[in-house]
This record gives structure tokens, C-alpha cells and sequence, in this order.
């Protein structure tokens, strides 16, 4: 695939705009691709990198992908020019049913760089905003620098349709920061959602997920009504090389989109 | 009246086979390690040994193996699949628990997208095992519900004669069958009394184990602690297993040409499941050996419909530290689930 774009999102964190060059590759994507779909992004040389497909179901003439440099394979792709050629296998897995979401209002939590699963299907659904009901967005990273998307947040926050939420953790935030300073399921209780006809997608590292669970299970959430997405390090995306399982369950195949009562299945020691 | 195939008619069967297009593979010992490795003649064979110290596995899923080779010139990127060697190939003298572990794999390797790697070499090799008259402290091919006379996997399964002789030779697939014709003649139609089979004693109830595996309660139970304390987390027992199956995709290269393989990896290694985060699911060494515990008794059944363990004892055998998966079912069989 060609690399259109490129935008620097944070310190050490990108997103790459990519085209495809064989259409039929395009097609297929096309007729496959849900959101929350991963894809392995791969410099040959380097290897293969698995991140979720950050744009929406809705805008499916390119992918975009964010990921933080941090080894060989996420440095060559970051040191990639706008021209440049990589790989992309997938989609692979499941996705979140949007479709169901259809007259729920919409609850999107999530922490740092696991924005950019969120972000594809809250475009996904504000592509098609008459479809649902409130949209409120709570998202947090480290600090102000942190944030991923800081034009998109932009956009949201002056939306009327859309109610974002914007927090930093303590000691974060910068000396003109007017959001909230604090973690994000703390603030997510502040912020007091009601559980009322709404979905909750959560995306965030480990220990977000975590506490955000049992933060929605104080506000009132059902677990069949709570997904998140799980992200393990993969290298096959096939279900046979064997790092991706947490307990029984293959995340590659039979994820990364889980409802909160399928991961309270899983063993909790293994997440 | 059965067919008997005497050892001293061997050299011209693998000359027969040779000549029918097979390369002929089996247990060859070479310096102090045995493994399964072509021969030219039947005295290559090292058939007095309980199993070679190396599984079938490797014959059939590479330790390394290239899968596809690029190259870029200009800004166009050229690929090209790799294909596997093919060709026929006879593996004489496997063991029943090697033969197991490889039909154990097959649902693996096929289920969604299918290893055409594994597949094709699957297809083109004639497995003839010979059931085993004699077993060390470590087989537990019993204690697995198999036999030292298991034809899962196999082709053909030969038995040793009780003059050691040669063996009954008995046809278990149409792929053996044919492979078989080439040696027809070969063969006697005689009434010999086969030797008695290798006696291995049951280690554990496999049932209770799987019970209390399955008790969710039991997950995060000292046990673990104490039964991998001493885990160095070298990796010998996944490699060494005929049934694990992990792996690693890596590129050997440079921007302008280069390999990418697959290559064996394993879940005895903390990098194995580690998150570029740092955050590391299964982050201590007594979660990666429950993680082996319960993928081959608890989770690969649950797919799978069988166990992922042919019972052949290696993880024991070889292990530095004298664990292995006979210790710790042992164990777990006399704990209350």
C-alpha cells in the first residue's frame, strides 16, 4: 500500500493515510472491512506490526493507521515517506456491531494511544450521527502532549452533537489545560453517563480497562451492553502461532471486540 | 497368515522405496543426539532406541523456513511465495506418539486458514511406525489414552516379532498400501508370534487432571507457584514436543532483498505475549507454564477435540531442571478439584 499522508499525533506517535495499489485488494477490503478489524502493517526487512484499523467503516477509499514508535518495525514505519510502499495484511477479526448501536445513545471511553480503535468507530457512528442518540466521548492520555487526534478532539469539542469529556493524569496537564485532571474512570464517574438505552465502548491500556469495568458497573452499565477491544500481541493474525489467547479464547479470530461479560469469562490473571 | 516384513529384507526395501521415488527418512543417531534424518541405506537406522531425542514435528513444520523471499527495485515491491520442497518421503520406524502428535496438529494448522505448508508435507509423506516393545521412566503415552501401539497418525504400523526377526506388517491407510506395493514382493505371508508390547505404567487419572483444569477456581491456585518455581524458562519442552506448535515471523534482509520466515517460538519465553507497553499478560514464568498446562489439556481439547500430548515424555525427558508435564499432572491428580 502507498502512503498518502502522514501526521505526527504526539511525541513518538503517527498516522499514516495508505491507498491501496492493486484494486482488487481494494474491493475486497471494501466488502470486508468492519470497524474494529485489525490489519499487520509490515516494512519488508523490518517485519510485521499489528494495530487495528484506526479509520472509519465509513471511509473505506483509504486506511489509516496511528501506532507509537517504539521497535524495529513501528521506526521503519514512522521513518516512511509520503510515496513510500508497506504492507498491510488483514482485515482480521471480529468488530463491533454497529448496526445494534442503531437508536442507543453512545459512551466511548478511552486512555492514550488506544484512542485510535475508538476513533473508528465513533467516526463510524458520527458519520451517520441521525442514527443515534448521545454521544459522549471520555478520553485521557498522560498529558496534554499525549493526546492522539488533537484536531479531531477539536472538531468534537465543538460539535453540539457530540459531549466530549478530556482529562489528563495528574501532574499531566500543561499551565492553560481547562479540562479535567485526573484518571479516566474517575472522571468517568464525575462525569456520571447514564447507563440508560446506552452502549459503552471502552478502549484503553490493560489497567484503564480494568478499573473503567468496574467504574461502569458502578454507574449501572450491563456487561452485554459494554465492548472493548483487546489488543495482544499477534504475529500471524490466523489463530496458529499461539500468543494472542487469553484463557480458551483466540483474540485474533474470535476478537479483539469482546462485550464486558465475555471478558469476565476469561481468565483474569492472563489479561 | 499375515504379511512379515524380516529385517534382513530392510536394505532392499529402502532401495525399493528409494527407487519409487521416496527419500527415506528415520531415526538416525548421530554423535549423541538422535532425531529423524534421511538415509541411504537401512544400517542407518537406529531403530534399538525408545524414541529419538528429536520429534517427528520438525519434518513437517521446520524450525525455520522461509515463506515468502522480496525484492524492491525503484519503488516496486516484488514478492515471491516460497514453496515448500516437495517430493515423496517414507518416514520408517516413527513412533506411535510421534505419528499422534502430528494428527494431533492437523485441525491447527487447517482450521480458517489453512498451512499449505504443513498440508503438503502432510500429504506427501508415508508414515510407518513401529510399535514400541520397550519405554523408559518417562513415556506416558498411557497415561494419555494411547498405547505403544497407537496407529493414530500412522500409515502403516509395524510390530516387532518376538524373535526379533522382523515385524507384522499391519496396512492402515491407502497411502501405506502403496507405498508397501513397491516392497510386495518383499514381503512373507507367515503366522509369527509378535513380541509382547512395551509396558507403560498409567502416571495419572488424565480425567480427574482435566476436571480440575477446567475448575475456574483452580486458575490462580499456589500450585502453579510451586510446581514451576524452579522453571528456567529455556524452552527445551516446547521445542522438543511433537505437538507445540508457536511460532515467530521474522525478516532476514535488507531494503532491497530478503527473506521472511517463520520460525519456532515459544510460550516459555516472557517476550512471547509481551505488549509493546511493557504490559505482559502472562508476565511471571509459573503463568507461561500454567499457559502450557492448560492450552494442551484444557483449551486446545476444547477446540480441538483432543489433547495436545502424545504422551512421548520429552518435556520430562530433557528438561534441565527435571519438570516437565508428567510431574505436574501427577501432581495435580492428587489434588481435590
Amino acid at each position: 500500500m502507498k502512503i498518502v499522508g502522514r501526521h505526527d499525533e504526539a511525541p513518538g506517535v503517527k498516522t499514516l493515510r495508505l491507498e491501496f495499489q492493486n484494486p482488487d485488494d481494494h474491493e475486497e477490503f471494501k466488502n470486508t472491512f468492519r470497524t474494529g478489524m485489525f490489519g499487520l502493517y509490515g516494512v519488508y526487512g523490518e517485519g510485521e506490526s499489528t494495530f487495528c484499523v484506526a479509520s472509519p467503516e465509513t471511509r473505506k477509499e483509504y486506511i489509516e493507521c496511528t501506532f507509537r514508535q517504539s521497535g524495529r518495525v513501528t521506526s521503519a514505519l514512522a521513518n516512511a515517506d509520503i510515496g513510500d510502499l508497506i504492507t498491510f495484511r488483514g482485515p482480521y477479526g471480529n468488530r463491533f456491531p454497529t448496526e445494534n448501536f442503531q437508536g442507543k445513545n453512545l459512551l466511548f471511553v478511552s486512555g492514550g494511544i488506544a484512542l485510535p480503535p475508538t476513533r473508528s468507530v465513533i467516526w463510524s457512528c458520527l458519520d451517520q450521527r441521525e442514527k443515534f442518540g448521545t454521544v459522549t466521548i471520555v478520553y485521557g492520555a498522560r498529558t496534554v502532549a499525549d493526546l492522539v487526534y488533537k484536531h479531531e478532539l477539536e472538531e468534537w469539542q465543538n460539535r453540539d452533537d457530540v459531549d466530549l469529556v478530556l482529562t489528563v493524569d495528574p501532574g499531566g496537564e500543561s499551565p492553560d489545560w481547562t479540562h479535567k485532571i485526573g484518571f479516566v474512570p474517575t472522571v468517568l464517574e464525575d462525569a456520571a453517563p447514564s447507563p440508560e438505552n446506552c452502549i459503552a465502548v471502552i478502549c484503553g491500556p490493560p489497567i484503564m480497562i480494568k478499573f473503567t469495568l468496574i467504574s461502569l458497573k458502578k454507574l449501572g452499565f450491563d456487561e452485554t451492553n459494554v465492548y472493548t477491544t483487546l489488543e495482544n500481541r499477534m504475529k500471524c493474525g490466523v489463530g496458529k502461532c499461539g500468543r494472542c489467547n487469553v484463557g480458551s479464547v483466540y483474540v485474533c479470530k474470535e476478537g479483539p471486540v469482546f462485550t464486558a461479560a465475555e471478558v469476565s469469562c476469561m481468565p483474569a490473571a492472563d489479561l | 497368515m499375515t504379511k512379515i516384513l524380516f529385517s534382513d529384507k530392510l536394505d532392499n526395501c529402502v532401495t525399493r522405496w528409494q527407487a519409487a521415488g521416496f527419500t527415506v527418512i528415520g531415526p538416525v543417531t548421530k554423535e549423541t543426539l538422535s532425531s529423524y534424518a534421511a538415509v541411504e541405506h537401512a544400517s542407518d537406522f537406529d531403530l534399538g532406541i525408545v524414541l529419538p531425542d528429536r520429534s517427528l514435528k520438525e519434518l513437517f513444520f521446520p524450525q525455520t523456513e522461509p515463506m515468502l523471499r522480496y525484492t524492491i527495485k525503484q519503488q516496486a515491491i516484488n514478492t515471491e511465495d516460497f514453496t515448500p520442497p516437495s517430493g515423496k518421503r517414507l518416514i520408517f520406524g516413527g513412533r506411535p506418539c510421534d505419528a499422534a502428535g502430528l494428527s494431533i496438529d492437523d485441525p491447527l494448522f487447517g482450521w480458517d486458514y489453512k498451512d499449505e505448508y504443513w498440508f503438503q508435507r502432510r500429504n506427501e509423506s508415508v508414515i510407518v511406525t513401529i510399535a514400541c516393545t520397550k519405554a523408559d521412566d518417562f513415556c506416558l503415552c498411557t497415561s494419555l489414552k494411547l498405547a505403544p501401539d497407537s496407529t493414530n497418525g500412522s500409515d502403516i504400523l509395524l510390530r516387532p516379532l518376538e524373535n526379533n526377526s522382523g515385524w507384522e506388517v499391519e496396512e492402515l491407510t491407502d497411502r501405506g498400501r502403496e507405498a508397501f506395493l513397491a516392497i510386495a514382493e518383499l514381503l512373507l505371508e507367515a503366522s509369527e508370534p509378535t513380541a509382547p508390547m512395551a509396558v507403560v505404567p498409567e502416571m495419572f487419572d488424565l480425567d480427574t487432571c482435566v476436571a480440575w483444569l477446567q475448575n475456574p477456581e483452580n486458575f490462580e491456585s499456589k500450585f502453579w507457584k510451586d510446581i514451576s518455581m524452579r522453571c528456567i524458562g529455556c524452552g527445551s519442552c516446547t521445542y522438543l514436543c511433537p505437538t507445540c506448535h508457536c511460532f515467530d515471523i521474522q525478516d532476514e534482509g535488507d531494503t532491497y532483498s530478503g527473506i521472511r520466515r517463520k520460525n519456532w517460538d515459544s510460550c516459555s519465553f516472557a517476550i512471547f505475549t509481551m505488549h509493546t507497553s511493557g504490559h505482559n499478560p502472562r508476565s511471571t514464568q509459573s503463568a507461561r507454564w500454567r499457559q502450557r498446562i492448560m492450552h494442551k489439556f484444557n483449551y486446545f481439547p476444547g477446540k480441538f477435540n483432543v489433547n495436545s500430548c502424545s504422551g512421548c515424555g520429552r518435556c520430562s525427558r530433557q528438561c534441565p531442571v527435571d519438570m516437565g508435564i508428567t510431574e505436574t499432572l501427577q501432581k495435580i491428580s492428587t489434588l481435590h478439584s
